[in-house]
């Protein structure tokens, strides 16, 4: 059996921040909710913020330097993908956004994905239906149904006891994505240049 | 080996004065480099082709024409040649005309290199930029290679009985680059016809340039047109260069910091690491461009942009003073040690005239 490769992006720019805390969180109840499922499983985490000037040097010179690039393969190579950012003006932060921007659209088409985002209040719960749900629709990914937002207080809300307590959403969502994981086959990376069409194709 | 120069041509505001030249100014500093280029002994000069403000070359055969009328030796190109928005019938008449009047010293980069704007003006859409590649090239080929062409396709009129004119010079046309950045699609194309293949990687990473090099080579060995080192790779870099390396760094900071495409992104010493950009003194250059060889093997054509980003004419003469001064004379030394007999030159009007005697010699013979 071959592992599965979890990708987890948070866009947490403190340090510590909270989205890198939400984003452990749904890591942690993915893996163990993959391995319950008899999956290997290989965790990769990344906060944007190490690769913030490098992601707008890309933005501005249409190629991506070589640890962005080794980054962007490594999400194009994963099996699912965790992506966790703070609200920041009713919406996802620019860095997210911009990360996301060179992103190879293709890369992110049909792989599931779960979304997750923090915030100082509840009343910016919805900014994962209206703002993050509909970039991964775009990209053609596979968004679970449970997305999970944290505001300060939930922090504070048990799992078992609140019925709508954060560990208990985190553990919703990551067996979501777990079974959209195992359901799948194990990605494959396509080779541009073994996929390149021959002359005779191209002359249709 | 060839070592060659090309020109982008766009007007930039020089950030050390704030001066912006004039498209005169700017087209006849064009000129006056192409000029220098031939006087210190390079092989090539190449002027890209752009519809768009802020570049001017607009008309290469018109600038190129001009410049054939006042040098001797320099081989005269196109640092790309959009097959894709050209009438190809205009390329074929143009650059054979172009042929004739500098006695064969023309060869073409073929290149999609348009923003999505620029199509519609031609009446054309960027979304089929590869077909239209594909198919107007292929036209190109026979109207140079064909008297009487009769012809259809999907982009353009057909054409019945048509004669472009005037015919090659001596029968052969120009020899043919192409270039492209990303698309194997293009590589392909290249290895397909046995033509060259230039990867101007200078905003690409090394690795990058690599594997496009290698697949046309692969996909050129694949098409029996000799073996894999021996395609015709074209690569492209980017240099600026003072006596003292400190001084060369401090001179051309502000002109990479306010470029077009890359200023205000990557530090000079960023973009100097991922990529082919070398500033320094002329041994640092001689050295970078030596080591090119080392990944992507023997080759037969380099350019280097030297003129862009709002620098004066004095310094970029003054740049190509010290290429052929102290740079050149290193670069033709060293490439050659070592370089195994079975690699062929660039092909030159002359040896593509003797390759085609020499295959009507053996017509001859066997019939």
């Amino acid at each position: 059996m071959s592992t599965r490769r979890l990708f987890v992006v948070s866009a947490g720019l403190s340090q510590p921040s909270s989205s890198r805390l939400l984003a452990d969180h749904l890591a942690t109840a993915t893996a163990r909710e993959l391995r319950a499922r008899g999956e290997e499983v290989e965790v990769r985490t990344i906060e944007l913020r190490d690769h913030a000037h490098d992601v707008v040097n890309n933005t501005l010179t249409g190629f991506a330097p070589t640890a962005l690039r080794e980054v962007l393969d490594a999400v194009a190579a994963a099996d699912g993908l965790i992506a966790v950012t703070p609200t920041f003006r009713a919406s996802y932060s620019g860095l997210f956004k911009s990360f996301f921007d060179v992103v190879e659209e293709e890369a992110l088409a049909g792989k599931p994905v779960l979304i997750g985002a923090t915030g100082g209040t509840p009343r910016h719960s919805l900014v994962l239906e209206h703002a993050v749900r509909p970039l991964f629709a775009y990209l053609r990914s596979v968004v679970v149904p449970t997305g999970v937002y944290a505001a300060s207080e939930d922090w504070g809300s048990g799992g078992g006891k609140a019925h709508q307590g954060l560990a208990q959403r985190i553990d919703r969502a990551a067996g979501e994505l777990a079974a959209l994981i195992a359901a799948r086959e194990p990605v494959t990376v396509v080779d541009p240049f073994e996929s390149a069409p021959s002359f005779d194709q191209l002359l249709g | 080996m060839q070592f060659g120069i090309f020109s982008v041509g766009d007007v930039t505001t020089d950030p050390t004065n704030g001066r912006t030249p004039t498209e005169n100014e700017r087209i006849k500093a064009m000129m006056q480099i192409a000029l220098k280029a031939e006087e210190v002994g390079l092989d090539v000069f190449a002027t890209g082709e752009h519809h768009n403000h802020p570049f001017v070359p607009s008309s290469p055969t018109t600038m190129l024409g001009w410049i054939a009328a006042k040098t001797e030796k320099i081989i005269l190109s196109t640092a790309t040649t959009l097959i894709t928005t050209n009438d190809p019938v205009k390329i074929a008449e143009d650059y054979a005309m172009l042929q004739h009047l500098a006695d064969g010293r023309v060869d073409l980069l073929m290149g999609r290199g348009n923003t999505g704007p620029v199509y519609p003006w031609f009446g054309q859409d960027i979304r089929t930029g590869i077909p239209l590649a594909i198919e107007n090239y292929g036209l190109l080929r026979r109207l140079w290679r064909e008297d009487v062409v009769d012809w259809e396709g999907k982009f353009r009129t057909p054409l019945q009985g048509f004669t472009s004119t005037p015919r090659p010079l001596d029968g052969v046309p120009p020899f043919v680059w192409h270039g492209s950045i990303r698309s194997p699609e293009i590589a392909e194309q290249a290895a397909y016809y046995g033509d060259g293949f230039l990867h101007n990687g200078i905003f690409w990473p090394f690795d990058h340039s690599k594997r496009m090099i290698e697949f046309y080579r692969k996909r050129f060995a694949h098409y029996g047109h000799g073996a894999e080192d021996q395609a015709i790779v074209g690569v492209g870099g980017q240099i600026f260069m003072r006596k003292n390396s400190q001084d060369a760094i401090d001179e051309f900071r502000p002109y990479f910091d306010n470029a077009p495409v890359y200023g205000h992104g990557p530090t000079l010493e960023d973009f100097s690491r991922e990529t082919p950009l070398t500033v320094g003194s002329p041994q640092q250059v001689i050295e970078r461009l030596l080591s090119y060889r080392t990944h992507f093997g023997d080759f037969q054509r380099m350019m280097l942009l030297i003129d862009h980003a709002g620098l004066p004419l004095k310094t970029v003469l003054e740049q190509l003073d010290l290429l052929g001064e102290e740079v050149l004379p290193v670069l033709r030394k060293e490439f050659a040690i070592g370089r195994p007999a079975h690699i062929p030159d660039a092909p030159t009007h002359a040896s593509l005239v003797a390759a085609a005697a020499s295959k009507d010699v053996l017509a001859e013979a066997q019939a």
